[in-house]
């Protein structure tokens, strides 16, 4: 008996190393003809992020197997990928765990892939220095400013989440008519993200739009208990505008419990709430109704039920051919397949001077990233433009507002850059 | 620790001593050459996880002496981590000092952060101390957030690859020696703690804190030293962490690590030097292999359930030890070693 145990733990052993180190095991992806290059990275599918990653990896999914059949980018585009390559998706799940993310990193390097994504800030920040080593670019779902903290090579679709506030903060001081100084305060996640707004630019860059700073209040990133206290602190400052970093489990039992204390725009204390674009209003406003009206959010995309944008229609179509029965209705899947298009545009830009089987990642970074300019989503953003200093596309910050429950297109409004380091 | 047939000691010395056959100093030494060989043979990925391992093991070591040798359960080993961290990596990015110098600060500064919030494990214990340690763990990572103009807030703070003269500690390879040899030293340096007065105090605290202090320990000074010893260990966890990531952030020391740590502790076995390493190297490979296997359990199972499986995973284990093997790895090791020793012979 005490063999056959002995047997089992090293029988145990043996798999989980063996499974280990074959992980590890470069592929030869490249011929002389067909070559395969690999799309994808890391994905934060455990965790806080877990719905928005799932719909970002159905966005990959569908948008390669476009491209793999077609040959095309987008209906809107007359270049069309090369026919000798083939792309192909690997992913693994970090768990929002800085540490899976880099041997992940490590494992689909040596598998061969010229780009790489990040999953979130607490993944990007440790794999920042070592992207920049390998001259890898990558694309993400997160736009903090610590992007911006040299080296730039994660690149963004969405605009900077200060610049984003700094937007609904442009909007609503439009929309001021009393003659004393609005005053404002941020109501935020407390994570990475949520806290990178809290920065000396973005308190002065309200300041000087004629604002009057109260304060800060931070909230859990999934709130397990509604913020009351947070929520009692703006209205005994008198708040009238509060901006944060939001997702939707957080940004959703904070206007409930806002709502059940009286306080929104139309309600008995006057208040404004404005989250940056995790907060997207594609889901919290068929979650909230009119719970939900007049909460602002800067950076989203147009709800997938907008089928005159050509880029939803697109992700619309792409479902209905390739997940016919099993539809995401999460926004993110708009993301998803945006991301995926920036990476296949990288390569395909880097191949029109590098050949693919010769193509590196600093060829991908310089030859494709960086030469990125004036990029189309079929209008789910604004054109994206990417550069050496430049890892944030937009520069203009979409605002969408909830109206009796519906989400309504305010406007686009510039990128201020309000984060210059 | 058993011997093989016919070995027997004949003074103190020989008695306490680590190793105590020639046999036991051959396997260190080929286990020595092994790893440090692994460069020349691992590729980035396998020395990354190595790296990761090695640093972790740093850290549960100091948690072991902690909670497995003198019995103070902590749950703030990763706000400790993050103190450590933060010394570091503030001492080099903000004052330019060496990695050299801000690595033995970040212990020093993480044991005496460790002593202040040791200070209630003189009057409480058990649960009581469980929750204090936590406290311990947010006001740490608050004072880090708060204190933004010196540690980046939010923004976190770039933290300096080590370097020697112009050599830098750069590639996969290098930064892994450096661990390993920290490691290493750090391994010595518990064994040896745990075999003195000191280590022998810290366990008859943990066996019973009443007996131990009629028998005249101090409890007020052990346990401090307990707190303190643990925290410098995860102080230099915590550096070596920061300046292998070249980034220090608060969202690198969640407390759910601290939690984890404790499952390693508990998987390796309370109480033990070896435990520590068990532990650490059973939990980081099997987060390899939910890695690993994610992708294809997809494809069988919905993506989002295949992904938490990594959670569950975890979780079963340490629930699987706690009920079939309390005494972690190391007693398995033990008993292995010990069947081999008198094999053919079952007793």
């Amino acid at each position: 008996m005490t063999k056959i145990k002995l047997l089992f733990v090293a029988l145990l052993i043996i798999i989980l190393a063996t499974s280990t180190f074959t992980a590890c095991g470069g592929d030869v992806t490249s011929g002389d003809e067909e070559v395969t290059l690999y799309v994808g990275g890391s994905f934060s599918l455990t965790g806080a992020y877990a719905e928005d990653s799932a719909a970002v990896l159905a966005g990959f999914e569908d948008y390669i197997k476009y491209v793999n059949e077609t040959k095309l980018l987008a209906p809107w585009r007359d270049t069309k990928f090369p026919k000798n390559v083939t792309l192909e998706l690997v992913w693994r799940d970090d768990e929002l765990k800085p540490d899976k993310a880099l041997t992940i990193y490590d494992e689909l390097k040596a598998k061969g892939m010229l780009l790489f994504r990040v999953s979130a800030s607490q993944t990007a920040m440790p794999l920042m220095d070592t992207l920049m080593a390998d001259n890898m670019g990558a694309t993400t779902m997160v736009s903090g400013s610590y992007l911006l903290t040299p080296p730039k090579t994660i690149f963004t679709n969405y605009p900077l989440y200060t610049d984003e506030l700094a937007a609904i903060a442009d909007w609503f001081k439009a929309n001021w008519h009393e003659t004393r100084k609005p005053k404002v305060a941020y109501l935020t996640a407390d994570s990475a993200p949520g806290r990178s707004i809290d920065i000396p630019e973005m308190e002065a860059y309200l300041v000087n739009a004629g604002f009057e700073f109260v304060g800060k209040q931070f909230v859990p990133m999934v709130p397990t208990s509604p913020p009351t206290t947070q929520l009692a602190w703006l209205k005994d400052n008198n708040v009238d505008l509060a901006l944060g970093w939001m997702i939707n489990p957080g940004s959703q039992p904070t206007i409930k419990e806002a709502v059940r204390l009286g306080m929104g725009p139309d309600l008995d204390y006057k208040i404004t709430f404005g989250f940056a674009a995790p907060a997207h209003l594609a889901v919290f406003a068929p979650a909230m109704g009119e719970l939900g009206n007049g909460v602002l959010v800067a950076g989203s995309y147009p709800p997938m039920s907008h089928n005159e944008v050509a880029g939803v229609a697109f992700c619309n179509e792409l479902q209905t051919k390739y997940r016919p029965n099993n539809k995401v209705t999460h926004i993110m899947y708009l993301h998803g397949v945006i991301e995926a298009m920036l990476q296949i545009d990288a390569l395909r830009t880097a191949m029109t001077t590098v050949d693919a089987d010769n193509l590196t990642s600093k060829d991908v970074l310089e030859k494709g990233f960086y030469t990125i300019k004036n990029f189309s989503t079929g209008d789910i953003t604004p054109l994206l433009t990417y550069g050496p200093n430049d890892p944030d596309g937009p520069d203009e910050v979409r605002i969408d507002q909830v109206q009796n429950g519906e989400v309504v297109f305010i406007g686009n409004y510039p990128a201020h850059h309000v984060y210059a380091k | 620790m058993s011997l093989p047939s016919g070995v027997f000691q004949q003074s103190y010395g020989q008695d306490m001593a680590i190793f105590r056959t020639k046999t036991q100093w051959l396997l260190l030494l080929a286990f020595l050459v092994l790893l440090f060989l692994c460069p020349l043979f691992a590729s980035d990925r396998i020395l990354t996880i190595l790296t990761i391992m090695g640093i972790s093991v740093i850290s549960v070591l100091g948690l072991n002496i902690l909670t497995g040798y003198c019995g103070q359960i902590s749950l703030g080993q990763a706000g400790f981590m993050a103190a450590g961290g933060y010394i570091s990596a503030v001492l080099t990015a903000k004052l330019g000092l060496s990695f050299w110098v801000a690595l033995p600060t970040a212990g020093l500064g993480a044991g005496i952060i460790g002593i202040i919030f040791g200070l209630p494990s003189l009057k409480i214990k058990g649960f009581y101390l469980i929750m204090a340690t936590v406290a311990a763990h947010f006001i740490i990572i608050w004072v880090i957030l708060q204190f933004s103009g010196i540690t980046g807030g939010a923004n976190g703070l770039s933290a300096p690859r080590p370097a020697i003269g112009d050599f830098v500690f750069r590639s996969k390879g290098s930064y892994f020696y450096l661990t390993m040899v920290i490691t290493c030293l750090a391994i010595y340096c518990a064994k040896n703690i745990v075999r003195t007065r000191v280590g022998r105090a810290f366990v008859a605290i943990r066996d019973n804190d009443l007996a131990a202090e009629v028998m005249g320990i101090n409890l007020w000074v052990y346990k401090l030293t307990a707190f303190f010893l643990g925290c410098v260990f995860a102080g230099i966890s915590g550096s070596l962490l920061v300046h292998y990531y070249s980034f220090a952030s608060t969202d690198h020391f969640p407390f759910i690590n601290s939690v984890w740590y404790l499952g390693m502790l508990i998987a390796g076995g309370m109480g033990s030097i070896a435990g520590s390493i068990f532990g650490v190297i059973a939990l980081k490979l099997l987060d390899e292999l939910v890695t690993f296997v994610g992708p294809f359990l997809s494809a069988v199972i919905a993506p989002q359930a295949a992904a938490s499986i990594g959670l569950i995973m975890r979780g079963l284990v340490i629930a699987l030890f706690l009920i079939f093997e309390p005494r972690g790895l190391a007693h398995r090791w033990e008993l292995i070693k010990s069947y081999y020793r008198h094999w053919p012979f079952s007793h």
